[in-house]
Order: C-alpha cells, then structure tokens, then sequence
C-alpha cells in the first residue's frame, strides 16, 4: 500500500492527474469521515474535504516522502477542521444556493443528504447522542479521539500528524476519555 | 493504594501501554476495589460507542468534484503527460529526428573534393580535371563503388553496386554492373539512401 502510494504522489507531483485522482479515491472516504465527525455536518464535512484535497494538490511539491502520505493529508484535514471551527461562519441561508449546484437550493440538497433509510431510528439515536458529546469536546481534544477510534490511527501516528509528543498525546487521549465518560455514562 | 494513582493506570492500560508489574498491581487493584471497576467499566464503553459511529462514505461524485476545481493544466503539463500516455510515438519521433540530424548533417557538412571508395582502387582511372572516375574497359571491380562529388563512366564490369554521390552514373554499352547503379543528387534522395542502408545492415539476410 505504502509503495503504491508513493509512486502516485511521484507521478501526482509531476502533474499527473489521474494519479492524483487515484490518491482522492484511496484517502476520501477517511478525510470525508473525519471532517464530518469533527463539524457534525454533511455539507461543511464535504467542503473541508474538498478542500483538503485542493490544498493537497496545491502543495504537493512540498510534501516530503520521507513522511507518510497518510500523516500529511491527516494533518491539513484537521488544521482545515480547526480552523473552520475558530472562525465559525454565520449560519448559511437555506435559499442561498450551495456552490456548483445550480438551481438547488439547501432545502432539496438537505433532504438528498441527511436520510439514510436504513439507519434504524434507535441507532441514530445513540449516534447523534455520541457525535453530540465529541462536538462538546474542544477541538484538539475532539480531534485526537477521532483520529485514535474512529480513523484508528496509532498514538505514534497521531503524535506524526498533529506535530506533539507522545506524552502529550496520551495526556489528551485520557483527558478526552474522562470528558466523554462524564457525558456518556448514562447511556 | 489509592485510587488516583490507579486511574491513571487505567488509563495506560486502555492505550496499550502498561508494564507488567505496573499490570499486575491493577488487576489486583480491581479484584478488590468496585468503583475503578466500575470505572474502567465506563471508559471502555465510552470508547466502544465512539467506535461505534457509523462509518459515513464521501458523496459518489466527490472524486470528480474536486479534479473539476483543479486549476487548469498549464501547456507543457498537458503536453508531457501526452508524452508518457504515448511512449511508442515519443520513442519514435526522438529516433526519426536523431536520424534526420544526422543525415542532414552529413549531407551539410561534405566538403568539395572527390572521394572514391572501392575495394580494387588501382584499376580505376581517375580524371580529376572532370571530377569523373572511370572503370575502364577489361577491368572487373570486386565490390561496390561509391562516389562522392564526382561522376562514373564504367565501360567495364563491377561485382556490386555503383553510386554517385552528388554526380552521374554513365554505363557505357560495354558496361556489366551486377548491382544496382544509382546517382545521388538531392537531399530526399540522400536521405532515403541512408535509410536504405540502415535498413540493409539490420536486416544483412534480405538480398
């Protein structure tokens, strides 16, 4: 995995787009997943996303292969989401049309994304209940716990990610565990 | 041992990232002690439940969306990565304009004087005031004659072929060439004369 990653990013930083376009199929799923846990919003998580990936390719010539490809997308994601948070943009209008989607306003592209049939009504519950309680998690404590357990990355990892040593991680990671216990112990 | 200490424990023990002695005083801690029990109890359900979170996917088109904000490739891009989608016509054209260079710059750079190549020089005559070189007859020339810069005049026999280069083959009528007789003149022909040879030397079994 790791070799065919960096061949793409060596034919992406040549100008290659399709190899580009290949490195958006491998990571959006994991970027759009983060970004979505960290804002709790479909359409903001697809904007940070997007512009994750923009950035990517933008700064490619940049990017050192002696890191993993993994740690530096990981990295612009959750600085783009922190500071998406710091600077919290007033409430989008419902009619404003969302950007490249002419002719739909919020009304319909809502309705398009938040049902998911399927999604048993207890579940979604529990669920909204859970993003609920990492949304109340300041930034750099919510963002750690969803690198760890939901994208699953190691401490190590994440200590590459986010540029802080290790025991700062794991000072983090219990204080995060003790603030999300305190909201979820109910359940 | 109090408590505090142990929460911190823990907390280690839920990273992965306990030693074992430090492991052993836990457990023995939590035989005894029902609230850290109960505690441990809680933080491995607050995990599970963040774990629990149902994996969301990115949109199907999101792929597409972002390479249609890219900004637009700029000439030299496109036309390199033409280049690396086609690498039988790049090899191609780098060899065909290798070969016309040199070609062309042999055909530019040949000086004035006549030069006669043959395996049985002695028996040619050479008439430097005409520029012509003639096989007399009675003769036999073992091989090909090749003239640059002047004529031939071949009364008598060659075993190959005669060229001139940039100048006339004249076959008199007692003349026996067993190969081809060709005269050189512009560069097209020069060019497809180069080609030829290259053409026989690689392939030395066709006749």
């Amino acid at each position: 995995m790791e070799f065919v990653e960096k061949r793409l990013t060596e034919r992406a930083k040549r100008g290659d787009r399709e190899a580009f376009a290949e490195l958006v199929d491998i990571y959006k799923d994991k970027i759009y997943q983060l970004a979505f846990r960290m804002v709790g919003n479909r359409q903001e998580a697809e904007d940070i996303a997007q512009e994750t990936f923009l950035r990517v390719f933008a700064n490619l010539h940049t990017y050192d292969e002696s890191y993993k490809f993994s740690t530096w997308i990981y990295r612009i994601a959750t600085n783009l989401c922190i500071d998406r948070g710091r600077k919290k943009k007033p409430h989008f209008s419902l009619d404003e049309e969302a950007d490249g989607t002419e002719g739909l306003d919020w009304y319909s592209r809502l309705s398009s994304n938040e049902k998911t049939p399927e999604e048993k009504m207890v579940t979604r519950e529990l669920q909204d209940t859970v993003q609920e309680a990492l949304t109340q998690l300041s930034p750099k404590y919510r963002s750690i716990m969803i690198l760890r357990y939901i994208e699953d990355l190691s401490l190590q990892e994440i200590s590459d990610v986010l540029k802080l040593p290790i025991t700062t991680i794991k000072t983090r990671i219990h204080r995060g565990r003790e603030a999300l216990r305190g909201k979820l112990q109910h359940m | 041992m109090e408590c505090r200490e142990q929460h911190l424990l823990i907390h280690s023990f839920l990273d992965g990232d306990i030693d074992e002695l430090s492991n052993h005083r836990l457990q023995e801690h939590l035989r005894d002690c029902a609230e850290c029990r109960q505690y441990l109890r809680e933080l491995q359900k607050t995990v599970a439940l963040v774990q629990s979170l149902s994996h969301v996917c990115a949109p199907s088109d999101f792929t597409n969306r972002v390479l249609a904000q890219l900004p637009a490739p700029s000439g030299m891009n496109r036309f390199s990565a033409w280049l690396r989608k086609h690498p039988f016509v790049t090899a191609a054209a780098v060899f065909f304009f290798l070969m016309a260079g040199s070609v062309s710059a042999t055909w530019i750079e040949r000086d004035q004087t006549l030069q006669v190549s043959s395996n049985s020089l002695d028996q040619l005559r050479i008439d430097r005031a005409r520029n012509l070189v003639v096989v007399p007859e009675g003769t036999t020339i073992e091989g090909d004659l090749v003239v640059r810069n002047g004529s031939v005049e071949v009364q008598g026999k060659v075993q190959g072929n005669v060229v001139a280069i940039d100048g006339k083959v004249f076959l008199a009528s007692t003349a026996n060439v067993a190969g081809d007789a060709e005269s050189i003149e512009a560069i097209f022909d020069w060019i497809w004369y180069e080609l030829k040879n290259i053409g026989n030397n690689l392939l030395p079994i066709a006749p």
